[in-house]
């Protein structure tokens, strides 16, 4: 279990905001099985910013939707916030996600044809919620987007639109907030402004965060980092730095190699 | 580059099949009719035999050679529109705008050739049942045989081929113009904004449909059953115009509905938003359905007015008549296959086109019966508005031919036939897009968004 302490500011709640408890995760039949998630167990408090590394193929993605409810697990329980993640279909598990999971992706996934302010509510409308348009301007305003309520995404940039998907991911108050990669298709400077909105989030309003990155200097933003390696994690620091993020990324990289060969010698 | 085309063409045989059975169709029909021409010439008909022959070849004919002509052109530029993102990266990857113009010509070239051999044994028999339709009303005597030559052959295949190269000759050029960044972009984007060309021909088209209502209550009055030679054709002139002006149409539907939606919930919410930004989307449906409703309306009642008059006044029909009777439905037969063709083309298209729309709004925290129910409420929009569309179309045949033939604007006919006709267009669009729409949900959101 890699457990830590939020920064705790605000005097937040300090439960436990995540949970995975021996999730599996196994794609394709019986010819070309992939183990994606080998029994990955794990426990994120409220208000911590984690970020999750690890070499392409590892598992970040699977590990994400399978904890943010997207996907099911072959086997294992997944609590969010003290309730489990169950769910025969759709249905069900989205209206588990609409009241306690955002997600923002990093290909943005904002709706060509609504504009800011319609994406920004529309989960809110969907899930039925009576539609706060002076929290979802605050929110806006907050990703400095203020001036830009009627555009449509394609007149934006991919910073502004990476910065549209965090609110609308923010605007529902999830209890938990996943991010697949979203500085990969971004500026370092785009990437920094996003970086700074998860980070204040998590300070301001005890957000829970988990991030995954391929970029050591994301993962300095974050309060902690798992290390994730075929399927199972196999790592955690406190505290990253840049550097130390890299230079344990490429000892793992390293390490994968030789169990690698050693696995066919 | 025709070597890509045939791979190319292997490999979406999806997006080809309702251009391929639009040109099947069509030539088939095609041939069927202009075998009159080749039995009236090997025959040596003479006299009346001989001009009903050729009457039937260019009138009805005709009318089969404009459907399918349209049909073609419909279902090819969506079958291009589809792979826009192919296109895209075809020209990233160095291909020139004119070598992707010969890979999609010769596509449809090829396709027009296959298309039209194999319409040829339907041809001929579709061509010996009508010869027999009109010994069987002694209109043409039983000794004309039936023979299948070469106008026919040369009108089915070489309609079919130049219709579908220009056809997509004219899409390939504006596919291709577009620059690679903004194909790549994906801009799915229309709102629906019309070239002056188009209004122009929408005018010309709802001028052409009122001058013959006029030539009818005027000249035709009082002339019995001929007043159908003008009339007839008003409703599928009107229908072309509105169909033309569909994009504007479509845009003051979704405005007028919006509010309606919005009172439904969620997904009517969601139909609201994103019907107002696809209104080209929107218009390329509707325009199947308004050819539907007003021909089939159109035709049906005049041809009900017509059988109610020759019952006021006792008479029983002439063979002629009878055969005009029995050609009407050939026509309006013609019409339902053709628009029904585009119809399902052209919402499994646009439905298919928005999997990952769809895939996002499930993210969003859309379930997929809200998404269903979107897409519900925008073909009803779509159903309705393509009804009111068409009825007017109709009223362009129906009133004037009531008033030339029976004095009175009100047609006779029973409302079950309306309603048939509005319960077959809503039916059509209401099972098709449900159907596309719960396939493209069937993908896992983020498989759908995603990827
Ligand atoms: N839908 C799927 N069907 C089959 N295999 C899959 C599927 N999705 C992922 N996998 C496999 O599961 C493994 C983990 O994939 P995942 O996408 O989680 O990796 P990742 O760590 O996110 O990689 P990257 O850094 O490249 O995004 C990979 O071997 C991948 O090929
Ligand atoms: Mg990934």
């Amino acid at each position: 279990m890699f457990g830590r302490k939020g920064p705790d500011p605000a005097g937040q709640a300090t439960g436990e905001a995540l949970r995975l408890e021996g999730v599996r995760k196994v794609y394709g039949t019986d010819g070309n099985r992939v183990v994606a998630l080998d029994g990955v167990s794990l426990s994120l408090p409220a208000g911590s910013f984690t970020a999750v590394m690890g070499p392409s193929g590892s598992g970040k993605s699977t590990l994400l939707q399978c904890a943010a409810g997207l996907d099911s697990p072959t086997e294992g329980r997944v609590l969010v916030d003290g309730a489990e993640l169950t769910g025969e279909n759709e249905t069900e598990l989205t209206k588990f996600r609409r009241q306690r999971i955002g997600f923002v992706f990093q290909q943005f996934n904002l709706l060509p044809t609504l504009n800011v302010m319609q994406n920004v509510v529309l989960p809110l409308k969907l899930a039925g919620r009576k539609v706060d348009r002076e929290l979802a301007r605050e929110v806006l305003g907050r990703v400095g987007l203020a001036e830009r309520l009627g555009h449509l995404p394609a007149e934006l940039s991919g910073g502004q639109q990476q910065r549209v998907a965090i609110a609308r991911a923010l605007v529902t108050r999830p209890h938990v907030l996943f991010a697949d990669e979203p500085t990969g298709a971004l500026d370092t400077r785009s990437a920094r402004d996003v970086l700074g909105l998860l980070q204040e989030s998590v300070h301001m309003s005890g957000q829970t965060v988990v991030m995954v990155t391929h970029d050591p200097v994301a993962a300095s933003f974050a309060n902690a980092v798992l290390y994730l390696a075929d399927g199972r994690i196999v790592g955690h620091q406190s505290a990253p730095t840049a550097e130390a993020v890299a230079e344990r990324m490429t000892h793992l990289a390293e390490e994968v190699e030789r169990q690698r060969t050693m696995a066919e010698a | 580059m025709f070597g890509l085309a045939l791979r190319s063409l292997r490999h979406r045989t999806g997006a080809f099949a309702a251009s391929f059975l639009a040109m099947f169709l069509g030539s088939a029909i095609i041939m069927a009719f202009a075998s009159m021409l080749d039995t009236a010439q090997a025959s040596g008909a003479t006299g009346t035999a001989r001009e009903t022959l050729s009457i039937m070849a260019n009138v009805v004919g005709g009318w089969g050679l404009l459907l399918s002509v349209f049909a073609v052109a419909s279902t090819l530029t969506l079958a291009v529109r589809q792979r826009a993102q192919e296109i895209a990266l075809l020209k990233s990857v160095g291909a020139t705008p004119a070598q992707l113009r010969r890979m999609i010509t010769g596509e449809a070239a090829g396709l027009a050739v296959l298309a039209a051999l194999l319409g040829i044994v339907p041809a001929m028999l579709l061509g010996r049942g009508l010869l027999g339709l009109l010994h069987g009303t002694d209109q043409v005597p039983s000794d004309i045989g039936y023979s299948f030559g070469p106008v026919a052959l040369s009108m089915g295949i070489g309609i079919t081929l130049v219709s579908a190269v220009a056809a997509a000759m004219i899409t390939a050029r504006r596919t291709t113009r577009v620059r690679v960044a903004e194909s790549m972009a994906d801009a799915a984007v229309g709102d629906g904004r019309m070239s002056r060309k188009r209004i122009v021909f929408a005018v010309l088209f709802l001028v052409a449909a009122g001058w013959e209502a006029l030539i009818t209550v005027t000249v035709m009055d009082g002339k019995g059953s001929d007043a159908m030679a003008t009339s007839g054709q008003a409703d599928i002139l009107a229908a072309i115009g509105l169909a033309l002006l569909s994009p504007v149409i479509m845009r003051g539907a979704t405005a007028v509905a919006a509010g309606p939606l919005r009172a439904l919930g969620s997904a009517g919410e969601l139909a609201a938003a994103t019907m107002r930004r696809r209104t080209s989307a929107l218009a390329s449906a509707v325009t199947p359905v308004i050819l539907f409703v007003g021909t089939a309306v159109g035709t049906l009642f005049l041809q009900a007015t017509e059988n109610a008059a020759m019952d006021d006044a006792g008479l029983a029909k002439t063979a002629e008549q009878k055969s005009i009777e029995t050609l009407n439905f050939v026509v309006i037969g013609m019409v339902v296959l053709f628009t029904a063709i585009m119809l399902v083309n052209t919402l499994i298209a646009a439905i298919a086109h928005r999997r990952r729309e769809f895939g996002q709004t499930r993210l969003a925290g859309a379930t997929p019966g809200q998404v269903l129910a979107a897409v519900g409420l925008e073909s009803a929009v779509l159903t309705v508005t393509g009804v009111l569309c068409g009825t007017v179309a109709s009223v362009f045949t129906i009133v004037p031919f009531g008033l030339a033939r029976r004095d009175s604007a009100t047609p006779d006919g029973s409302v079950w036939t309306y309603v048939a006709v509005v319960a077959l267009a809503a039916v059509l669009t209401g099972v098709t897009a449900h159907g596309a729409a719960r396939r493209a949900v069937r993908v896992p959101a983020v498989e759908a968004a995603l990827r």
